[in-house]
């Protein structure tokens, strides 16, 4: 296979932008949660990547990690999501205001 | 070929993850995702990284995945949303932002010598990655084994249903 | 190893104290006030049974207190003569003034706190006689000033006494300052805070230096010892209870001062002038002492008074060089001023609570053997020739005219006109207590307890001159040869014999006076401007509020409003205002909403790579 690692990266960056632009861009905590979830994906591959350009496992092992992290993570989330639609019935994040100064 | 394969992957990981991030209906976002998923998985394989493709699959799109598709699920009617606002300055921000990033990403691997190099898979069997993992990092797994149980008690917590609190439930 | 035995003489009023601390509570008030008695006289039999230590001025350390760089510290005593003369005296006084107390406050509920203060105190006060370096002597000296405080508010709940307490302690406290100073210097100047290592490097320092610590260390004592210009204290301190006034502020305490003194004479009679300056607080003191207390009504305050005049006399002697003559008068002072004191508290205690002398009276019918010791222990004060009084009074006399210089021939005069005010109010002081008139009634005959304390204080009086017997009357100075202190300049005999006469003198015309004025029993005047002046101390504390009080208070109030308000009023209140507004325009940028804060999030990362491409480009 051959393949620059600097592709591989700007895949991943590419992926993390729009993992970003959903993140910021969507309303729906749902749609937020996903983008999370692309971002961590994008991390993901560039840990893949550069075990393969150091000839390491410590990159892969971490991608393992990461993605137990990641189910702990939407675990809570997912369970966040289920109480505040059911507190208070939408899941807009523009409603969600009580950090307010 | 093998290149070719790649670039292939990559295309179908971008367009999914588009087409995942502007879909209206959740389901269809995550059934999207899912596909990234996938195509993500045969990256990680093509690098050297079979274990990992496989976890991918079974765990990010089998089980993580699966979790989203319930959730959603569990609110009637499901979950539309409207599209975002068309207001141009609540896109302005963060499409600078996210040009800016990538620009700077983009510079900065461009001017990494180490960018340039070509990659080859880097194979890891499973033998050699339990050998890594439980050897050099048995500590972090559990600690990871210990998030994860935390997570699962918080969600239970959170997810009860309180009962308003009557004189039933204070005898 | 019996040098260690000598810690049990301050150790074992510490260990009464404590014991009567934590489990009095339980015990029987006899048992207490024996605990306390029995703490107090073993100390003194331990002193007496230690005495042959004293020859060969015995050290013994019990532990290094502290050890820093070129501080060294040890928990050290000093068995000295001089030291075990001090021990000796304050433990068997404390020891009879123990029991006095224990009749004396038969009724008092709250005997607990009283006993635990008062082996406390005794505890400080054996620190000073026989620490070796001056911190742990200044150790004591706060403890004992502690005590004081705590013993002369003792009935806190009568604001006036607290108030009693309070200027006691401010005031000893200003003078502490100096000796604070003094002995910082001293350690700075000679790397040790040893009293005998100062003494023999003293002679090494300038004399300037040597005058000003000399001068400092004076004030230190004259602070403890209510001398001028510290000594309106005094007066005020007899609101404690009167074993405390015996104990404290007769016969140990306030003789602190002059302790010190003789324990740094070798500094001090390095400075010409500062012996001088002792020499005149000593008579001024002495003179301003006796003018007060001539007018005194309280029976007390008259004594009080005395007592200031006394160790007044003290400071003369060790100005005069003679330190021999102080500690003699200390401990003759100690003798019959603690009988005095003890005699006014049980005639007290007989008239219920009356302390005016011209409602007092009959005493002599009243109570004969009470008449006989005040009789003894004013005639000692008034210094009657072969009484106690007498020989250490004109020790000191003789000193001063045996310098021959003008200075201290005129302090000898001025001592010489105070012996006779001396002998004026102590005539005074007997004829009002026996004059015959209606008197406050109150209990029966006084207590056992109260009177048989008295009899060795009053053979002491009379007999206490044997101590240090000049050798014109046969004696051989016994107390100067023993402790080996500076005797100071020697008096001829004709000079000696010459103050005997005079005091004689002196004191029968002194009857003579009181006899004929006091011989029908004077009815309450009103007094004139001078007696109204002389009453309230020559005005020193009006003196000491216009001087000195009222000026703190008007900076205080000055600072207050210029300074102080706008530290913690105005300024702080802009101080917050400012804050207000800043934080409500920072506000705007928590809105609440998550995308906005994971946008701020992703502007921070935008920046870090940015930063990383600048810096990668150059």
């Amino acid at each position: 296979m051959i393949v620059p690692l600097g592709h591989v990266l700007i895949l991943a960056g590419l992926l993390f932008v729009a993992g970003l632009a959903g993140v910021l861009l969507r309303r729906n905590l749902i749609m937020i949660l996903i983008g999370v979830e692309i971002m961590l994906n994008a991390v993901s591959l560039t840990l893949v990547g550069a075990s393969a350009y150091w000839r390491h496992p410590d990159g892969q092992l971490f991608a393992l990690l990461l993605m137990a992290v990641a189910a702990a993570e939407v675990t809570v989330a997912l369970a966040l999501v289920i109480y505040l639609k059911r507190s208070r019935g939408t899941l807009d994040v523009n409603r969600f205001d009580g950090m307010k100064g | 070929m093998v290149t070719v394969l790649f670039y292939t992957l990559a295309a179908i990981t971008l367009a999914t993850t588009v087409l995942c991030l502007t879909r209206n209906n959740p389901v269809h976002a995550v059934l999207y995702l899912v596909q990234a998923l996938f195509a993500l998985a045969l990256l990680y394989f093509m690098l050297g990284a079979p274990l990992l493709a496989a976890w991918q699959v079974i765990l990010y799109a089998g089980a993580i995945m699966v979790l989203f598709l319930f959730v959603i699920m569990l609110f009637e009617p499901p979950v539309a949303d409207k599209r975002t606002s068309g207001r141009l300055t609540h896109w302005f921000f963060p499409v600078m932002l996210g040009g800016l990033l990538l620009a700077c990403g983009g510079a900065l691997i461009a001017m990494d010598p180490a960018a340039k190099a070509s990659l080859s898979s880097y194979w890891l069997t499973p033998r050699d990655y339990g050998r890594a993992l439980f050897e050099r990092y048995a500590l972090a797994v559990e600690i990871i084994s210990l998030i994860l149980l935390f997570a699962a008690v918080g969600a239970f917590h959170l997810g009860r249903r309180y009962r308003s609190t009557t004189k039933e439930d204070v005898s | 190893m019996m040098g260690e035995l000598l810690f049990l003489i301050p150790l074992l009023p510490l260990g009464g104290a404590l014991v009567i601390l934590f489990a009095g509570g339980r015990m029987p008030r006899r048992m207490l006030s024996g605990v306390a008695i029995a703490s107090v006289a073993a100390s003194a039999a331990m002193t007496l049974w230690l005495w042959p230590l004293a020859g060969d001025r015995t050290r013994a350390t019990l532990f290094t207190w502290l050890d820093v760089g070129a501080l060294q510290l040890p928990v050290e005593i000093l068995f000295s003569p001089l030291a075990a003369a001090m021990t000796l005296m304050v433990t068997v006084v404390s020891a009879l003034i123990h029991v006095y107390a224990a009749s004396y406050l038969h009724h008092e509920p709250d005997i607990r706190r009283f006993f635990t203060l008062f082996n406390l105190f005794v505890f400080a006060m054996l620190v000073i006689v026989l620490a070796d370096n001056l911190l742990l002597l200044f150790l004591g000296w706060e403890g004992v000033g502690f005590c004081s405080y705590a013993l002369i508010g003792f009935w806190y709940r009568n604001p006036d006494f607290a108030a009693a307490g309070r200027k006691a302690f401010l005031v000893t406290r200003a003078a502490d300052v100096l000796f604070g100073i003094a002995l910082l210097w001293l350690f700075r100047l000679t790397g040790t805070l040893s009293i005998e290592a100062i003494n023999l490097q003293a002679a090494s320092l300038p004399p300037t230096t040597v005058t000003i610590l000399a001068l400092l260390l004076l004030a230190g004592a004259c602070g403890k010892s209510a001398q001028l210009p510290f000594s309106s204290w005094l007066p005020d301190a007899m609101a404690g209870p009167t074993p405390v006034s015996a104990l404290i502020h007769a016969a140990t305490m306030v003789t602190a001062g002059v302790y010190l003194l003789c324990r740094m004479f070798p500094l001090i009679s390095l400075s010409a002038i500062a012996l001088a300056v002792i020499g005149l607080i000593g008579a001024a003191t002495a003179f301003y002492g006796a003018t007060c207390a001539l007018v005194q009504r309280d029976i007390k305050k008259v004594l009080a008074y005395s007592t200031i005049s006394q160790v007044g006399y003290m400071f003369l002697a060790v100005g005069a060089g003679t330190v021999t003559g102080a500690m003699f008068h200390l401990l003759t002072h100690a003798f019959f001023k603690a009988l005095l004191f003890m005699v006014a508290g049980a005639v007290i205690h007989l008239a219920a609570g009356e302390q005016d002398l011209f409602r007092l009276g009959q005493l002599s019918k009243r109570s004969p053997t009470l008449f006989w010791l005040l009789l003894v222990g004013a005639l000692a004060l008034a210094g009657v020739p072969l009484t106690a009084g007498f020989f250490s009074k004109d020790a000191i006399l003789a000193a001063c005219f045996a310098r021959q210089t003008l200075w201290w021939t005129s302090l000898g005069i001025a001592g010489l006109v105070t012996a006779f005010l001396t002998a004026l109010y102590a005539i005074r002081l007997v004829y009002l207590l026996a004059a015959d008139r209606e008197s406050a009634s109150g209990h029966g005959p006084a207590p056992r307890g109260l009177v048989w304390p008295l009899l060795p204080l009053g053979a002491l009086a009379l007999v206490g001159g044997l101590l240090n017997l000049p050798a014109v009357w046969g004696g051989h100075e016994t107390l100067g040869r023993w402790l080996e202190t500076p005797a100071g300049a020697l008096p001829s005999h004709d000079l000696e014999w010459g103050l005997a006469a005079a005091t004689l003198l002196l004191v029968a015309g002194a009857w003579l006076f009181i006899r004929n004025r006091y011989r029908v029993p004077p009815t309450v005047s009103p007094g004139g401007a001078g007696v109204s002046f002389l009453a309230a101390g020559w005005q020193l504390d009006s003196l000491i509020r216009v001087i000195i009080t009222a000026p703190f208070e008007k900076i205080g109030c000055l600072l207050e409003k210029s300074v102080e308000r706008r530290l913690s009023a105005t300024w702080p209140a802009g101080l917050g205002r400012l804050c207000q507004v800043t934080g409500q325009s920072w506000r705007v940028l928590t809105s609440g909403y998550v995308s906005h804060y994971l946008a701020a999030m992703a502007w921070g990362m935008v920046l870090l790579l940015a930063m990383l491409v600048v810096l990668l480009v150059l």
